[in-house]
């Protein structure tokens, strides 16, 4: 391998970790904001990714479950298609956070369009 | 749909029990969607190896059970670089030259080789080993018990600037460790002389010591290193900052006190012991083993004297370096 595709190699892996450390934050808001309308998990995954937010099955479900456990979110087993689906949505709490999240995600868009 | 069972069982066994099977039901229900839509797209059912694709995308079994596992660490970062500071130190202060004294008793002493043959020269390490496992082990059980421990907080929370320790100055010679050093030099002339040390014969305790012909170079040589030493004692407390010169002379100090430590270990001193209580032939043999043992111990007193020609040599660098 040559020294320069080397360098892009690591430039790419950089990009690539800052980016993931980026989407990551964002990805509770993107769920909270998504369940006000209730889905099962793979909806809500096909829901994310339709608008650009690609999150994969091992992230998703444990991120679920930890929003669950702080009451923001509530689940519910029911059979749909024949098949056993695990449904949720946004819980009181949830849409009080959710709407306190929003402001702050618009107080930092705005504070970084300031920066740049 | 046999490789995704297998799939689920495996990151089914390294779940928490109490959830085990509603982690599993939702994984099950995502992967069978996705394989469901893939069929729908290709328009046949799927083979073991256009599953396979799907399965790896997710994750291994231990990654993606790992993520519904609470975040826990041994010894949490707060209490990290303390123990990283304190394992390395075991490492490279303690364990590390063990092994290097080890490995330079192996390579020059014959002697050594000769009396552990084979494996049981390895077997001479045990100690080390056991000095490896449970330093490690008791520091890292330590560590883990007090992140644990209300200690943790006390430690990590109540600190105050003011009691954090000064800037180092790496070029300050401390005006203690220089008066301390001319002490020892001082009690060192005071006992040359109080044992009349350019002499070659002395008594002790009933037993007369005969030293060889070459002492007394040896004593006018140590006494010239001691002249010295004072010199310098007496120039770094008028000006106790590392310069250029007491740099230059404090490297130049060390190599001749060390070149004189490694002649004084080869040079055979002793030449005769001789008491009423031992016979002769006893004290001829530990004349022989003492003279031994020292010439034996001269590339020691070399290996150490290198370190510290190293560190004096560092510091000559450091300050030659311009601001």
């Amino acid at each position: 391998m040559s020294p320069s595709t080397d360098t892009d190699t690591h430039s790419d892996d950089r990009f690539e970790n800052l980016r993931q450390e980026l989407r990551r934050g964002s990805l509770p808001l993107a769920v909270l904001a998504a369940l006000r309308t209730e889905h099962y998990g793979y909806t809500l995954r096909k829901t994310l990714a339709d608008h650009g937010m690609v999150i994969d099955e091992g992230t998703l479900y444990p991120l679920l479950r930890r929003l669950e456990a702080q009451g923001l979110l509530v689940s519910q087993w029911r059979e749909e298609d024949k098949r056993n689906k695990r449904f949720y949505r946004l819980s009181p709490d949830g849409k009080v956070i959710l709407k306190q999240l929003l402001i702050e995600w618009k107080g930092i868009h705005a504070s970084l369009e300031d920066i740049f | 749909m046999e490789l995704v069972d297998r799939y689920l069982q495996a990151v089914k066994f390294w779940l928490p029990r109490n959830q085990k099977d509603d982690i599993i039901a939702e994984l099950s229900e995502d992967l069978r969607s996705q394989i469901q839509d893939k069929e729908a797209e290709v328009g046949h059912k799927l083979a073991d190896a256009e599953v396979e694709p799907i399965l790896k995308r997710c994750g291994s079994p231990l990654a993606v059970a790992g993520r519904y596992l609470p975040q826990q660490s041994l010894i949490g970062p707060a209490l990290f670089p303390i123990y990283s500071v304190i394992i390395r130190s075991l490492i490279f202060y303690f364990l590390l030259p063990w092994l290097l004294l080890w490995m330079g008793i192996v390579i020059f002493s014959p002697d050594f080789r000769t009396d552990h043959p084979g494996a049981t020269l390895f077997a001479t390490l045990e100690p080390w080993w056991l000095a490896c496992t449970y330093s490690l082990f008791f520091n890292t059980l330590s560590f883990a018990l007090l992140d644990r421990s209300q200690a943790r907080s006390h430690l990590v929370n109540n600190w105050n600037p003011r009691a954090l320790p000064a800037v180092r100055d790496h070029n300050r010679i401390s005006r203690g460790a220089t008066i301390f050093q001319l002490t020892v030099v001082v009690a060192t002339l005071a006992i040359l002389v109080q044992v009349d040390a350019f002499h070659r014969v002395f008594h002790f305790f009933g037993l007369a010591i005969t030293l060889s012909h070459q002492w007394p170079y040896f004593i006018w040589a140590i006494t010239a290193l001691n002249g010295a030493e004072i010199a310098i004692a007496c120039l770094n407390l008028s000006q106790p900052r590392w310069t250029r010169l007491s740099a230059s002379l404090r490297l130049g100090l060390d190599v001749y006190s060390w070149g004189l430590i490694y002649f004084l270990f080869r040079a055979n001193l002793l030449q005769s012991l001789s008491s009423n209580d031992v016979p002769s032939s006893e004290a001829y043999k530990l004349v022989s083993s003492i003279n031994l043992w020292m010439a034996s111990s001269a590339i020691w007193v070399l290996v150490i004297g290198a370190v510290v020609v190293t560190f004096d040599v560092r510091r000559l660098l450091r300050v030659s370096r311009p601001a």
